[in-house]
């Protein structure tokens, strides 16, 4: 399409031979030959070259896509002229350049409207996200504006939510955690046709807790899950039916009307060793817990020992916390300052970060790792974006700015789109990301 | 002999004529009255001719005979006759004639001088041996051949002579020769030989008595030694005199027997008159200090100045503008004569003010020290040595309507409470920012403070008269039991029956939920005590019930039996030990609760205190006061303040520690914060070391007012602060 400006741009500079290579499906493979394009295009003049080149071979009602280039497994945000100097690639050999969809939303959905502000969604489920407002109620959403289901109970502001097993087909095990010092477990039959919103109560209360609950993180076979809590303690539950009846069950009235039962557990072991505000957890391997705190340090847990087997001291309170990149095994953590960091807990005598990303201008409220991309992460700030991340270049893949005030929370859902919610009672959906 | 002897006779009688006259009978000679009367004044010679008449011819042929020979042998003979003749005489001439000796001299030199021909001519008169005297007054000399008188040259004149030798420049190498009668010139060379002999130096000119020595050895080919002898060992071994000798030498340097001179230093140009400038520094004695130089007067002064020094009418007019220090102290004017000149106006002020310089002076000479300013400058660690410390603002927490006069935040950190002079408190969550509980007082609120115990979140507000102890509704059902207890109070009527009325009365409070205390006049101030039992309030208009202490547990009020002086501003706690401290608004006065007494007044200078706080250690305490300054005191060390910052250009409203990190901080109407790192060592012999870290910059300025209250979050190095601008902003590092 823009040819015309490539043969412009080829008269003025120097030229070098590429060869395109892709990941990407057959509509998006150019042929396997050696071209020469100008020195001088930057990433915009070299997907327009891909364009064109796509336009020439394939189908005749192809559409033009940005594309995103990489040389040398790093992401090009500059001329490729610029870009070999500071590489000190030479330009006399042929140059390998590889392309990818650019990775940025191109559809901005309808925001899903909350009554409060919301503290927390998670999208771990193909089918619905499930989000938790202040006003003490969680919600379960197939859709922008589809809200299924309202998980109604906590008697003060949801902080955090999780999706226990969602592999599952019919039913769904969801924990949320709240500021009233307890966790609820609450059960979804998706198969089950209801007329929406249905509000559901929650078949188990997990209290121990002697402050506050910020965070909820779930094994990955959905047996257990662990919170952390201003009490700086970290504690682990039993979610499943069965295995509570061995333990105390306790039939609860609730006051009012309702003569359903409610369970009440307890936790099943208790991990100390922060020494303030624990404010995220995860749970990504059968053994392990990762944990992040107020005190400054990010924790590895090893469930059967109850101990701590690593210790990353950051220097900032933490806020937010994930794990997975390439090897599923890269930290990355966010907290009272704009700097996103990622360690690398592999790497031996070391505890410096192996990337810092800061752009952002606010303290970072939220971290995800993308489920299959070793490369993409997501975070949130309080300076009311959301922002993309690739950790081949320093610079944010794409930011979105969907919402008027703090953003408290954002999660990947159905792995090409971003769910976030913040403190203007929102949830927005940028969908259409294209990550591989 | 015979002829001779004729001679002799001959002569004899010619002078017998002659010299009859003249001579004098000699007594001293016997042999006068003998045969002849000629009797000379030669004695000698007359003597020896009278023994050859009269004694013996033997003899005399004995004489003879040896004057001959010694004559021919001498002289190798003239003239026989005149040589014969002679004999006698020549050994009395020699003796008594200089003019003999001279020509005897240059006989001498005959063998050796061949050239000099003249003195080799015979003497050409002719009166042989007889002596001159003979012929002195007569006007011949001797006779010729013929016997005619010979005549003696005209004799000259003594002045015509000296006139003569005067005109005659070679006149000094000129003599009489009297024998010969003739005057002699000598050339210069034999005038220069002569002269050259009195110096007794070689006669000749041409003689070098110091001739260039020439070497006629030839040294350079010589390929062989002068000595065949082997070289002695001596020279192959160091020699042991010599070393003895170096030796010597050392010691002698070393005991200083020997100093050697060091080189001198060249002077160079200098002062003659010695330095102009600096002629007054003479060091360690009374130096002379000269009186200050008048001005000397210049052109202007002059009484017939050049043009361009008077000044034009408009000029002189702006003079009358300026002020009068800048105005000139003299016009120039212009007078065509001297005679014109009236007096000067101004001589006596001149003189007087003159005569007090003089007298005024400081004659003290003032020592300028040379220090270089940033030498002065305490040192100071880094400012990136002291982190973490608050340094940006991330979070805010609005929803105040008015000015937020006083924040608390809770011990464990989560929640943060705020009142507000728009007559509500609220209580914020302090990681999001989001307003938790808002209550609706309905007064202005002056003080909000936590309780300090984690379990037990009740909130103390001071609002108008009132302070409410209000429940937080945070914690579980057995907190909130225990806390709905604690704040519960009977309605008691028969409080007032004592008669005395009271200071406090402690109500319920139906709408808040809240326990209140009435107070009679209003309080500015709340502050817990650390176990969170007691606490106090202060009423600053108050008088002796300005500060109060209440127990919560036994809804008890008791007022301090200590007499304030002053206002009081602000009481608190001792963070370990039971002391109270109250701050009036000059001094601070510390007491003990327990035994009942003042322990120590501390006197801030200021004018008006406005807050107080106590270092977690306890032994330093930190006073903010109106004017801007901030004491420090160190309560081991001194009544006085151990360092006073002054910072702020505004009131200071509070002034707060940090509970665990070294910092404190100041907050202002200026808008700022100061965040201080005030680090108190354990080591008593240590001081306490106060740095100056941030300002903190964010709050707008409302009605003149800014920051009205700052905290520290209970663990974290991060700050809260209250502004006048309705909001909250926590500052983190």
């Amino acid at each position: 399409m823009d040819v015309d400006m490539v043969e412009e741009a080829e008269g003025t500079s120097r030229k070098i031979q590429v060869r395109f290579v892709t990941k990407l499906k057959p509509p998006f493979k150019v042929p396997n030959s050696v071209i020469s394009i100008p020195a001088n295009l930057t990433r915009f003049g070299v997907s327009s070259v891909i364009n064109s080149l796509l336009e020439a071979t394939g189908d005749p009602d192809y559409k033009p896509e940005p594309f995103d280039i990489l040389i040398d497994g790093e992401l090009v945000r500059m001329s490729l002229e610029e870009f070999l100097a500071v590489k000190g690639i030479s330009v006399e050999k042929i140059l390998e350049i590889e392309y990818t969809k650019v990775v940025a939303p191109r559809k901005e959905e309808d925001p899903a409207l909350h009554d409060d502000w919301v503290s927390a969604v998670d999208g771990s489920s193909s089918r619905f996200f499930l989000t938790g407002c202040y006003d003490g109620l969680g919600r379960v959403w197939e859709g922008a504006g589809l809200c299924t289901y309202i998980l109604e109970g906590h008697t003060d502001a949801i902080t955090s939510v999780s999706v226990i097993n969602h592999k599952g087909a019919g039913t769904c095990t969801l924990a949320t955690a709240s500021n009233d010092r307890t966790l609820r477990l609450w059960k979804l039959n998706l198969d089950e046709a209801i007329e929406h919103p249905m509000k559901i109560s929650a078949f188990k209360i997990l209290s121990g807790h002697k402050d506050t609950v910020k965070s909820v993180g779930t094994q990955t076979s959905g047996e257990m899950i662990c919170s952390g809590s201003w009490d700086s303690t970290i504690k682990l539950w039993q979610t499943e039916f069965d295995v509570e009846g061995d333990v105390s069950i306790k039939k609860r009235k609730v006051k009012d009307q309702d003569e359903e039962s409610q369970l009440e557990g307890e936790a099943v072991s208790t991990l100390l060793g922060h020494t303030q505000h624990v404010s995220s957890v995860v749970w990504p391997q059968r053994d392990t817990i990762y944990s992040a705190s107020w005190d400054h340090s990010v924790r590895k847990w090893d469930v059967e020992t109850g101990k701590d087997s690593l210790n990353i001291f950051c220097g900032k309170a933490l806020n937010c916390l994930d794990v997975g990149g390439e090897g599923s095994a890269l930290i990355v953590a966010g907290g009272s300052d704009p700097v996103l960091r990622i360690w690398d807990p592999r790497k031996p005598g070391t505890s410096a970060p192996v990337f810092q990303f800061a752009s952002h201008t606010s303290w970072i409220s939220a971290c995800k790792w993308h489920d299959n991309s070793w490369f993409h992460l997501l975070s949130a700030s309080y300076d009311g974006k959301v922002m993309l991340w690739d950790t081949r270049t320093a610079w944010p893949l794409s930011v979105i700015e969907s919402h008027s005030d703090k953003v408290l929370c954002a999660d990947w859902w159905r792995s090409d789109s971003v769910i976030s919610g913040g403190a203007d009672s929102k949830v927005c959906i940028s969908s259409q990301i294209s990550v591989q | 002999m015979k002829s001779k002897m004729k001679k002799d006779s001959k002569f004899d009688e010619e002078f017998q004529k002659s010299q009859q006259l003249t001579v004098e009978s000699d007594s001293d000679f016997g042999y006068e009255d003998s045969s002849q009367d000629y009797g000379s004044e030669d004695s000698y010679a007359s003597s020896e001719f009278e023994d050859g008449d009269s004694s013996s011819s033997g003899d005399e042929d004995h004489l003879g005979d040896d004057n001959s020979k010694d004559a021919e042998a001498g002289k190798g003979g003239p003239s026989k006759d005149e040589d014969f003749t002679y004999t006698g005489g020549s050994l009395a001439l020699g003796v008594a004639n200089d003019q003999e000796d001279g020509s005897g001299d240059s006989e001498i030199h005959q063998g050796v001088e061949t050239d000099s021909s003249e003195d080799e001519v015979a003497p050409r008169n002719t009166i042989g041996d007889v002596p001159l005297k003979w012929y002195e007054d007569e006007p011949h000399i001797g006779y010729d051949v013929k016997g005619k008188r010979i005549l003696k040259r005209e004799k000259q004149d003594k002045l015509d002579s000296f006139l003569a030798s005067a005109d005659d420049p070679s006149s000094w190498r000129k003599f009489y020769d009297e024998v010969n009668d003739e005057v002699v010139e000598l050339t210069k060379e034999e005038a220069k030989v002569i002269s050259k002999m009195i110096k007794g130096h070689a006669p000749h000119s041409h003689f070098d008595p110091y001739p260039d020595y020439v070497d006629w050895f030839k040294w350079d080919d010589a390929i062989h030694p002068l000595s065949n002898a082997p070289e002695p060992k001596r020279r192959f071994i160091p020699s042991k005199w010599e070393a003895r000798k170096v030796v010597r030498y050392v010691r002698a340097i070393r005991k200083g027997l020997i100093t050697f001179d060091k080189p001198k230093e060249e002077d160079g140009p200098y002062l003659l008159w010695g330095n102009d400038s600096g002629s007054t520094e003479k060091s360690n004695h009374l130096a002379y200090i000269p009186a200050p130089k008048p001005k000397v007067p210049g052109h202007e002064e002059s009484y017939n100045p050049p043009l361009e020094y008077i000044p034009t009418q408009e000029e002189i007019n702006s003079y009358q503008l300026m002020d009068d220090e800048d105005r000139p102290k003299f016009i120039p004017k212009r007078f065509t004569c001297l005679r014109s000149i009236p007096a000067y106006e101004n001589y006596v002020q001149e003189r007087f003010d003159r005569c007090l310089d003089l007298f005024l002076c400081p004659r003290v000479r003032k020592k300028r020290l040379h220090v270089d300013p940033d030498s002065l400058k305490p040192k100071l660690p880094s400012r990136k040595d002291l982190k973490p410390y608050p340094m940006a603002c991330y979070i805010e927490y609005k929803g105040h309507e008015d000015a937020v006069t006083s924040i608390s935040v809770e011990a464990s950190g989560q929640w943060m409470a705020s009142g507000s002079s728009d007559g509500t408190v609220r209580i914020w969550d302090v990681p999001t920012g989001r307003c938790l509980r808002r209550w609706e007082i309905g007064e202005a609120i002056t003080c909000v403070a936590w309780n300090p115990l984690s379990d037990m979140r009740i909130l103390a507000v001071s609002a108008g008269q009132d302070v409410l102890m209000l429940n937080a509704g945070l914690g579980d059902e057995e907190e909130q039991k225990k806390i709905r207890e604690l704040l519960y109070v009977e309605p008691s009527a028969p409080d007032n029956s004592d008669g005395k009325t009271l200071s406090v009365s402690w109500h319920q409070d139906d709408k808040h939920e809240a326990l209140k205390l009435k107070h009679l006049k209003t309080v500015t101030a709340v502050e817990w005590h650390r176990k969170g039992d007691y606490f106090s309030s202060v009423m600053p208009a108050g008088e002796s019930r300005a500060v109060l202490i209440h127990q919560l547990s036994k809804k008890f009020t008791q007022m301090l039996p200590y007499r304030l002086h002053g206002l009081a501003v602000r009481s608190t706690f001792h963070p370990t030990r039971s002391f109270f401290f109250i701050c009036t608004k000059k001094t601070v006065r510390v007491y003990d609760l327990l035994k009942k007494k003042l322990i120590k007044k501390l006197d801030t200078g200021l004018h008006e205190a406005s807050s107080i706080a106590v270092h977690p250690g306890g032994d330093n305490l930190i006073v903010g006061s109106k004017e801007g300054k901030m004491c420090w005191f160190d309560m081991d060390l001194s009544s006085k303040p151990y360092r006073v910052l002054k910072c702020h250009p505004k009131d200071i409203n509070n002034v707060v520690f940090h509970r665990t990190y070294p910092l404190f901080a100041s907050c202002s109407d200026d808008s700022t914060a100061y965040i201080f790192h005030g680090m108190v060592y354990s080591d008593p012999n240590q001081d306490p070391l106060i740095v100056p870290l941030e300002i903190l910059r964010g709050h707008a300025s409302s009605n003149g007012r800014g920051i009205l209250d700052c905290k520290f979050h209970p663990s974290l190095p991060w700050l809260f602060t209250a502004g006048a601008d309705k909001v909250i902003k926590l500052y983190c590092h």
